[in-house]
C-alpha cells in the first residue's frame, strides 16, 4: 500500500504537528483556567455589578462558536501570529466551559466550613484561598479531565487561520496525493485518540490521588 | 576582583551577541511574506516538511535576480485573500486567478499563466460536453472558484437548466461525482490533470471553455513596491527559460506558451462591464 509507506515517511512532520497542537492545547487551556477562575470567584463572590458582567461575559463566551471566534480573533487589527489568535480565541471559548467546573466546585464546598472559617474569623480573601480553592482544585479535577480532551480536539479546528497542526498535515497529503482521503483521516483519528487517552490517564492519576475523602470519585 | 571579571565578560558577551545578530539582519535582503496553500499542487505543495511547487521555485528566482527573500506563510485557502487584503501577508502565490472582484481589494502582478478549466465525470459516463452541463445536470465546482462564477454567470444566469453545487475543496468535489451524486464537476486543468494522473475514476470531456489569468497579489496599494519588481522577475524568468524549466517540471503536460505580459487589467475589467 503505497499510502501506508506515505504515511510512514510523513511521520516527522506529524510529530511536529503533534507538538504544535499541544502547544496550542497548553496555552489555552491556561488562558481558561486564568479567566475561568477569575469568572467563576465574581460570579460567586462579586458584588452586583462584578457578577452582572462576569455573567454576561460568560454567557456570550459561551454562545460563540469556535469556528466564529477563531476568524474573529485572526481578523482583529494586529498583528497575532496564527498559533497566538488560535490559543486565545479558543482559550476564550474555554473559559466559560471551566468558569463552570469551576463554579460547581466551589458551590460543593460545604457552607458550613465557610460559616466556620468566618467565626473564627478570617477575612473573605483568606477564606477563598484557603478554605475554598484546595479543594475547589480537588474537585475539579474530574470534571476539567473532560474539559482537557475535548479542548484537545478541538486544536484541530485551528488550522483554518494557518496554524501548521495534525489536521494541517493531513491536508497537505491528501492534496499531494490527490486522494487517501479515508486512510490519511483514520491515521489522524488514531493518533487523536492516542494523544485523548495517555493525557486523561494522567489526568484520572492524579484524580485519584488527590480525591476528597467522603466524596464520589471514579471508581 | 573574579566576580567583577565574570561579570564583564558576561556582558561584553551579550552585547557582542546582540551587536553581531542586528548586522546580520541589517545586511540582509528584505524578506517578504509569501502567503501560499501548502496543499494546492502543482503551485505550491507541502511535502515531508519541505514546500515545493511551481509559484515557490519562481519566487525563490524571482527573489534571487530582484534581491529580496521570501518566507512561506501556509494559510489555507478560505481565509487566504482577506489575510493578504489585511495585510497578514505581502505577497499571495499559489494559482490565484485574476478577477475584477478580486482586483478591488488586492493589487495583481502581470499574469504569468493561463489556466483553463476543464468538465470532468465518471470515468463510465455516457455525457458529452453539452450534456453534462444542461437538462438539469448537477454541477460541481470548488466554491469562490472563477469555474464556480462562470457556471452560475456564463451558463445558469443565461437560462441554462442546472444545479451547481459548491464544495469546499475539489477532493470533495471528486467523491460525489465517484459516488454518482455529481453528474460533473469543473475544475482548473492542473487539479483535473492531478486527479486524473492519480487514477481517480473519472475522465475529462471538455477542455478549454474558459481561460483565467494566474497572477501574484500584493496588499492594496503595494506598500513594498513589489508589483514592479514581480513583474521584472517573471519577465526576466521567461527571457532566461525559467518558466520553460518551471512547466516541464510541473506542468509536464502543458506547453509553454507565450507569456502575455502586458494585459491591461483595468481595461479588462470596463470592458467586461
Amino acid at each position: 500500500m503505497e499510502i501506508i509507506r506515505i504515511l510512514i515517511s510523513e511521520l516527522p512532520q506529524f510529530a511536529k504537528g503533534t507538538l504544535i497542537a499541544l502547544e496550542v492545547l497548553a496555552g489555552l487551556l491556561a488562558l481558561g483556567l486564568v479567566l475561568g477562575l477569575a469568572i467563576a470567584l465574581a460570579e460567586i463572590f462579586g458584588n452586583t455589578v462584578v457578577k452582572f458582567f462576569a455573567t454576561t461575559l460568560r454567557k456570550f463566551l459561551w454562545a460563540i462558536p469556535q469556528l466564529v471566534l477563531l476568524f474573529l480573533v485572526f481578523y482583529l487589527p494586529f498583528d497575532l501570529n496564527p498559533v497566538c489568535a488560535a490559543i486565545i480565541a479558543l482559550g476564550l471559548c474555554s473559559s466559560a466551559f471551566q468558569s463552570q467546573i469551576f463554579r460547581g466546585a466551589i458551590l460543593s464546598v460545604q457552607s458550613g466550613q465557610i460559616e466556620a472559617a468566618k467565626a473564627m474569623g478570617l477575612s473573605k480573601p483568606k477564606i477563598i484561598f484557603y478554605i475554598v480553592i484546595p479543594q475547589m482544585i480537588r474537585l475539579s479535577i474530574g470534571p476539567w479531565t473532560n474539559e482537557f480532551s475535548s479542548e484537545l480536539k478541538d486544536t484541530s479546528l485551528a488550522y483554518v487561520v494557518g496554524v501548521v497542526e495534525i489536521m494541517r498535515q493531513a491536508k497537505y497529503i491528501i492534496a499531494y496525493t490527490f486522494g487517501n482521503t479515508a486512510a490519511v483521516y483514520l491515521f489522524v483519528g488514531v493518533l487523536y485518540f492516542m494523544l485523548t487517552r495517555i493525557g486523561t490517564y494522567f489526568f484520572y492519576k492524579l484524580e485519584e490521588r488527590l480525591w476528597v475523602p467522603g466524596f464520589e470519585k471514579r471508581s | 576582583m573574579f566576580r567583577f571579571k565574570k561579570q564583564m565578560a558576561g556582558v561584553l558577551f551579550l552585547f557582542a551577541t546582540l551587536f553581531f545578530s542586528s548586522m546580520a539582519t541589517a545586511g540582509d535582503l528584505p524578506v517578504y511574506k509569501l502567503g501560499i496553500d501548502a496543499a494546492f499542487p502543482p503551485w505550491t505543495w507541502a511535502e515531508k516538511g519541505e514546500i515545493k511547487g511551481f509559484d515557490w521555485e519562481l519566487f525563490q528566482y524571482i527573489g534571487e535576480v530582484e534581491g529580496f527573500k521570501v518566507e512561506a506563510a501556509d494559510i489555507p485557502w478560505s481565509a487566504i485573500i482577506t489575510a493578504l487584503s489585511k495585510g497578514k501577508i505581502d505577497i499571495l502565490a499559489g494559482g490565484l486567478s485574476f478577477t475584477c472582484k478580486r482586483d478591488e481589494v488586492i493589487d495583481f502582478a502581470l499574469p504569468h499563466w493561463k489556466t483553463d478549466y476543464w468538465t470532468l465525470v465518471k470515468s463510465d459516463s455516457k455525457l458529452n460536453c453539452v450534456t453534462a452541463m444542461s437538462n438539469g445536470a448537477n454541477v460541481g465546482a470548488q466554491a469562490g472558484t472563477t469555474g464556480y462564477r462562470w457556471l452560475k454567470e456564463e451558463l445558469k444566469d443565461n437560462g441554462v437548466k442546472i444545479n451547481i453545487r459548491g464544495y469546499e475543496s475539489v477532493e470533495l468535489g471528486i467523491k460525489e461525482l465517484e459516488n454518482g451524486r455529481l453528474d460533473s464537476l469543473h475544475v482548473d486543468s492542473p487539479t483535473a490533470r492531478g486527479f486524473i494522473d492519480a487514477k481517480r475514476d473519472v475522465k475529462y470531456i471538455c477542455k478549454g471553455l474558459h481561460f483565467d489569468y494566474s497572477a501574484y497579489g500584493v496588499t492594496p496599494g503595494d506598500p513594498h513596491h513589489l508589483i514592479e519588481k514581480i513583474n521584472s522577475g517573471i519577465k526576466k524568468a521567461y527571457e532566461s527559460g525559467k518558466i520553460e524549466e518551471l512547466v516541464r517540471k510541473y506542468l509536464p503536460w502543458a506547453s509553454v506558451e507565450p507569456i502575455p505580459y502586458v494585459v491591461d487589467y483595468k481595461k479588462m475589467c470596463s470592458e467586461a462591464k
